[in-house]
């Protein structure tokens, strides 16, 4: 019994990580109509900044933290701004372009910080337990943050006047800026806030998982599984998603043990792509 | 290259194959040369890399007819490679032919299936479900331990015959590598030169072209049929050069490479994926002391090109190519010119 609370609360801290990464990647697809191929990139980049920050010029590890999350906005804007808003109507382009920027970002990675991983760990040790349920402070600091973090989201989302313009502008790009809103400010501020998201998800993660410049990948296919089950575009489609997988991948690797869950989710995700491509909580997103 | 089709190319003249099919031919051709004009094991190595590259990037070359970016080539390939690899360890197969229809028939097999689960998807979300499906090869290929060797792979197979001579040297496995893709061009050319109009209407709008009567379904099926098919050929040269079939040759990130050296080559010629892949697959063995640096090259190449040229090299060069003609017929034909004007 107790095994299975505990690997309930590791389930549920990894659905907040997922949800929350999940969330920059399908707000990027909803409002842009872009697939970020570069999101793993952006997650990768929140770990090194976090480790820059904190390990080489010593600052303390919250502040480290958020001069990453800004920084990954930043690049993220840039990007934005810069190159992806030159294609950004062609689809199959929008994609080539985040797809070679992770390419570049992942060398950068490797000149920079070498392809070993880094000595970086969370600067909170200690398990908290109660009876036979153990439970990481760095987990449960990780879960605070993340859920924090998916509230503010919401809330940028639905109870502000940002929030209404870009899901107006998700609907109809057109439209939207013949009312007034400013389409060239408001994308790459969205831009920014899901690369910001994804460093933010970086930072608080790999010091308790692992930092190489190629750790980016998996990130990428984990974000691009959660966004498919949940509905591309759908906040929360890809909420739900996340803790889904995020509890079937604890209990499997508790339970079953190899890769076996991580087959059932993908296998699970091609048949939802098939039967429904507009994902689990999806209307049409957004036409591909 | 064009297209497009336009008056002219309607017309009852058009030939079958057009410049760029007999150039790709002839430069797969030529290169049956190399294993007998060189031992050089850089020289050869290099051109069995930059063979297996192009023929799997005319798998994405392929499925772009039908404006489809799919990223399952290294599942096909995967196909193929183990498939010859079964063959020759469990059943003693060895003869290059009986293998490599083998390697061309069992993905082609599997595709069609698969096509009618995924085909129905269009534009992101293929490109979506195309990369699950490589990330699914992957735990497919360590869960079948059994059969597929697990994280060990297969190794052993015994060296290609070819109507009885064995195949096992480095010049001798490139020669069934020139083989093979000289394979893979014939059947991308016909294929695709033989659908041209057919892939040109679903590119452009398969919307209208199936309310015209065309049957797009089909088309595509064949076509990803086809495209795996000659992924299943790469598959098998690659796991004959390596002498072994293993899951990190077919990584879900090695289809970015097949990919761009289409996408940089030029995504509206069969010529692209050829010069795309010599191209890149030399620069990144000339990288090769700094070889984490290829991947940013990649990169820096496809942002530029989607950028800047998105015809690619090729569209690059035959713009080039025509412009210099019309002014040579320009100089040709003062008259004329001046009569027309």
């Amino acid at each position: 019994m107790d095994g299975i609370i505990t690997a309930g609360l590791i389930g549920v801290s990894l659905g907040a990580q997922y949800a929350l990464l999940a969330l920059g990647f399908t707000l990027i697809f909803g409002i842009l109509g872009v697939v970020n191929f570069a999101h793993g990139g952006f997650y990768v980049l929140g770990g090194y900044l976090t480790y820059y920050f904190s390990a080489s010029l010593g600052l303390p590890y919250a502040l480290a933290l958020l001069l990453a999350v800004l920084g990954s906005g930043l690049l993220g804007y840039l990007l934005e701004t810069l190159i992806l808003e030159r294609v950004i109507k062609d689809s199959q382009s929008t994609l080539m372009v985040t797809l070679g920027f992770y390419l570049i970002m992942t060398t950068a990675f490797v000149v920079t910080f070498g392809p070993e991983a880094p000595q970086f760990p969370f600067p909170v040790t200690g398990v908290w337990r109660h009876g036979g349920v153990y439970f990481p402070y760095a987990n449960l600091i990780v879960l605070m943050v993340s859920l924090l973090a998916i509230v503010f989201v919401y809330w940028l989302v639905y109870r502000t006047n940002v929030g209404r313009s870009l899901r107006a502008m998700s609907e109809e790009r057109q439209v939207a800026s013949a009312l007034g809103m400013r389409t060239k400010t408001l994308f790459p501020f969205a831009f920014a806030l899901a690369t910001g998201l994804a460093g933010l998800t970086g930072g608080l993660v790999t010091p308790i998982l692992s930092l190489t410049p190629h750790i980016g990948d998996p990130v990428l296919a984990t974000s691009f599984l959660i966004v498919i089950l949940g509905g591309l575009g759908s906040v929360t489609g890809a909420t739900v998603a996340a803790f889904i997988v995020g509890m079937v991948e604890a209990y499997s690797a508790v339970y079953l043990g190899g890769s076996k869950g991580a087959l059932a989710l993908f296998l699970l995700v091609l048949v939802v792509l098939v039967v429904k491509p507009s994902g689990l909580m999806g209307k049409e997103a957004r036409k591909a | 290259m064009t297209l497009s089709p336009t008056k002219s190319t309607f017309g009852s003249g058009q030939r079958f194959f057009s410049v760029h099919e007999w150039i790709a031919l002839a430069v797969v051709l030529a290169s049956f040369v190399i294993p007998f004009a060189t031992t050089n094991p850089q020289i050869l190595s290099l051109t069995n890399q930059i063979l297996i590259a192009g023929t799997a990037a005319l798998s994405v070359y392929i499925m772009l007819r039908m404006d489809l970016m799919s990223f399952a080539v290294p599942t096909f390939m995967a196909l193929g490679g183990y498939t010859t690899a079964l063959l020759g360890l469990r059943l003693g197969v060895t003869d290059a032919i009986v293998l490599g229809i083998a390697s061309f028939v069992v993905p082609a097999l599997v595709a069609i299936p698969l096509g009618a689960l995924i085909l129905r998807l269009k534009g992101v979300y293929f490109v979506l479900v195309t990369f699950v499906l490589t990330e699914i090869l992957q735990l497919l290929l360590f869960e079948l331990g059994p059969l597929t060797g697990g994280a060990n792979g297969l190794v052993g197979m015994p060296a290609v015959t070819f109507f009885g001579i064995e195949l096992s040297d480095l010049s001798q496995v490139l020669l069934t590598t020139c083989g093979l893709a000289f394979v893979g061009v014939l059947t991308t050319a016909v294929f695709t030169r033989r659908f041209r109009y057919e892939f040109a209407a679903i590119e452009k709008n398969d919307v209208l072209a199936e309310s015209l009567g065309l049957a797009c379904w089909r088309y595509k099926a064949v076509g990803f049929a086809i495209a795996a098919g000659v992924s299943g050929l790469a598959g098998f040269a690659l796991v004959n050069m390596l002498l072994t079939a293993h899951p990190s040759s077919f990584s879900s990130f090695s289809s970015v490479n097949y990919i761009t050296y289409t996408v940089v080559g030029g995504k509206g010629s069969i010529l692209g994926s050829l010069l795309g892949a010599g191209l890149l697959v030399t620069a990144s063995d000339f990288f090769a002391l700094r070889g984490e640096l290829s991947p940013g090259l990649f990169g820096i190449l496809i942002i530029v090109v989607t950028l800047v040229a998105p015809d690619g090299l090729i569209g690059l060069v035959s713009r080039i190519v025509r412009k210099v003609f019309s002014t040579v017929i320009r100089h040709r034909r003062p008259v004329q010119q001046e009569a027309c004007t």
